[in-house]
């Protein structure tokens, strides 16, 4: 039971779910947006250890987000792992160039989640 | 008064009087020269007989006369001169020779008769009498002419073709019969051809029109064919009227465009759907997957069974799809092969390792031999694996409890390599194998159907193989088993190794 907190930000409300509970269940305390707007609000008041960010968003979307954070001091140090539809299409690279600490490709595996997620906040630590 | 008879008769005749010098430089041209030659007493005095009016496969002859004219005094020939607008005339030639007070060739002087019209009527009688009946059995129209481009035979479809009466095409110009935008061209073109006859169509990949007598035009197809006569060589036409078969042609191409349009609007239906598809799918399959591992709270024995029940038909609904996208893309063209250099032992060993759980359940053996003469490929490893993938896993699908598989990799030639995937399995019924790469063909063949599996597999893979510039071959007996066969190039096409 680590206690970082997680924040997932995806429009998808079942996927939002999904991906929440299945982190709530290995002992995260979880933060949950389904846009970028509350993201960065929710940002601005209880800072995640690590925010799990769809890129596809309705406004503005989850690289500029990250672009914002990594641009700003008091939010470099949070973690940002891109959810991505297909690593196939270049989303694994824009990624990475708009800043983010790594990517997940969808769909979501249940059972490797946890692990990848516990290994990004280990390699920060 | 007295009239200048000479000068009269030198200025009215119709025939063309020319004198040359022994040599052939023009120092008198006639008014009949000037009519039927096309040429201006001012533009041929001082010129070479040979270069104004004489073609030039008749050269050899005019010398060959002129000698013998020299020699003699006198020489009478037939032959064809080119007027200044190109065309052809045929000619009888009278040249006769002054001489000086020593003897010696002082002037030629040339009379020349246009026969051109009597040559028509002696063409078309020749081929009249040996060429009609033929003719006149053909279904085309056909048009013969000679050098001079004037019709000397039209069998009878021609004339109800071009709507003539009977024998009136006789005589004409074949120009008669085209638009005239395309007369101008034709001259110079028939001059060509009988400088090269062969056996040929007209205009290949041009658009050829007819001319009817009432101005109405029709698309024509043509076919050339040079004839060896006594009279020289004619040049017969085979003509067709296209107009059918364009109205045809340009109803397929509209219906093509309109399949391709549908073929497009439903490519793209099939991508965006399958994505739409994905997302719900991917809820049902995450939350089934959490559930059945127990990670929310406990579970029954049947709960567990039934949450296993979903995830397999989940899943194998998520395969469906992603195969049906894989292969709209594949269909549009929109799948580009990303080369990359890799060991096809490794992919070989990694492709084994994904279906290990599958062989170990039913027992199944699967034997790697890869030749030594092959290490580094380069091919997009991605789909390299999916194809072997979906044959390996196809193999262990059809093959009893304790059965054997195989992958083989051997040296085609220099530049491609083969690899089989065998099984000792339930084999494949000869009419069956036609349809095996054809979508959602899967066979029907008694049992088949409790094998699960899309029936977009083998679809997809023959669809990467051609992708890669690869064939797929299959050979299988009922109760033997299969071979799949697979030849690919050891670097893409345009990659370099």
């Amino acid at each position: 039971m680590s206690g970082e907190r997680i924040l997932v930000v995806d429009d998808n409300k079942t996927n939002l779910k999904l991906v929440s509970d299945v982190l709530e269940c290995e002992g995260y305390r979880i933060l949950k947006a389904s846009d970028a707007e509350s993201a960065q609000e929710i940002i601005g008041t209880t800072p995640p250890d690590l925010v799990l960010m769809d890129i596809a968003l309705p406004g503005m979307d989850g690289l500029t987000l990250t672009r914002h954070l990594k641009a700003d001091d008091s939010t470099r140090h949070i973690l940002v792992v891109a959810l991505t539809a297909f690593a196939m299409n270049g989303d694994d690279a824009r990624a990475r160039e708009a800043g983010c600490d790594g990517y997940i490709t969808k769909p979501i595996d249940t059972r490797t989640l946890p692990g990848v997620v516990a290994g990004y906040l280990q390699g920060r630590a | 008064m007295s009239i200048d008879l000479s000068a009269l008769l030198l200025r009215e005749t119709p025939d063309s009087i020319i004198i040359t010098t022994p040599a052939g430089e023009v120092v008198y041209w006639n008014k009949g020269a000037e009519q039927i030659l096309g040429y201006a007493s001012a533009e041929a005095v001082g010129k070479p007989l040979d270069d104004l009016i004489v073609p030039t496969e008749y050269i050899d002859q005019l010398n060959r006369y002129r000698h013998e004219a020299i020699a003699n005094g006198f020489s009478t020939f037939e032959t064809a001169r080119r007027p200044k607008d190109g065309s052809l005339v045929y000619m009888v030639v009278s040249n006769k020779v002054v001489y000086d007070g020593e003897g010696r060739a002082e002037h030629i002087i040339i009379s020349q008769k246009d026969v051109t019209h009597l040559k028509v009527l002696r063409d078309a009688k020749l081929v009249e009498s040996q060429f009609r009946d033929l003719l006149e059995s053909t279904p085309d129209a056909i048009i013969m002419a000679n050098q001079t481009g004037r019709i000397v035979l039209a069998n009878s479809q021609a004339e109800s073709l071009f709507g003539y009466e009977r024998g009136a095409m006789l005589g004409k110009l074949v120009e008669l019969l085209l638009p005239s935008r395309y007369r101008g061209g034709h001259v110079a073109h028939r001059s060509g051809y009988f400088g090269q006859p062969r056996t040929r169509s007209m205009g290949a990949g041009l658009e050829l029109y007819g001319l009817r007598s009432d101005g109405s035009e029709f698309p024509v197809e043509i076919s050339l064919s040079p004839l060896q006569t006594a009279e020289g060589t004619l040049v017969m036409s085979a003509i067709r009227d296209i107009t059918d078969r364009k109205l045809i042609e340009r109803a397929l191409q509209e219906k093509n465009v309109e399949l391709e349009r549908a073929n497009k609007a439903k490519d793209s239906f099939l991508a965006s759907m399958s994505h739409e598809l994905r997302t719900p799918l991917n809820g049902i399959i995450g939350f089934a997957e959490f559930l059945s591992d127990g990670k929310p709270g406990p579970l029954n024995e049947k709960q567990k069974e039934y949450l296993g029940d979903i995830l397999n038909s989940g899943r194998h609904l998520l395969h469906l799809i992603n195969d049906m996208l894989d292969l709209v893309k594949v269909q549009a063209g929109k799948s580009d092969l990303v080369p990359e250099r890799f060991r096809l032992e490794d992919a070989v060993n990694e492709v084994r390792a994904g279906v290990h759980p599958i062989a170990i359940t039913k027992r199944i053996e699967v034997a790697i031999t890869i030749a030594d003469d092959i290490d580094v490929v380069m091919l997009d490893q991605q789909r390299f694996k999916q194809i072997l993938y979906n044959l390996l896993s196809n193999a262990l699908k059809f093959t009893n409890d304790d059965g054997h598989v195989g992958i083989t990799a051997t040296r085609e030639d220099a530049d491609r390599f083969r690899i089989v995937v065998s099984d000792d399995g339930i084999g494949i019924r000869a009419e069956d194998i036609g349809r095996l790469f054809t979508e959602f063909e899967q066979l029907e063949t008694g049992t088949a159907r409790r094998f699960g599996g899309t029936g977009l597999g083998l679809a997809l893979t023959r669809k990467l193989v051609e992708l890669h510039g690869g064939e797929i071959h299959v050979e299988s007996e009922i109760g033997k088993g299969s071979r799949f066969s697979v030849v690919l190039p050891l670097a893409i096409k345009g990659a370099r190794a």
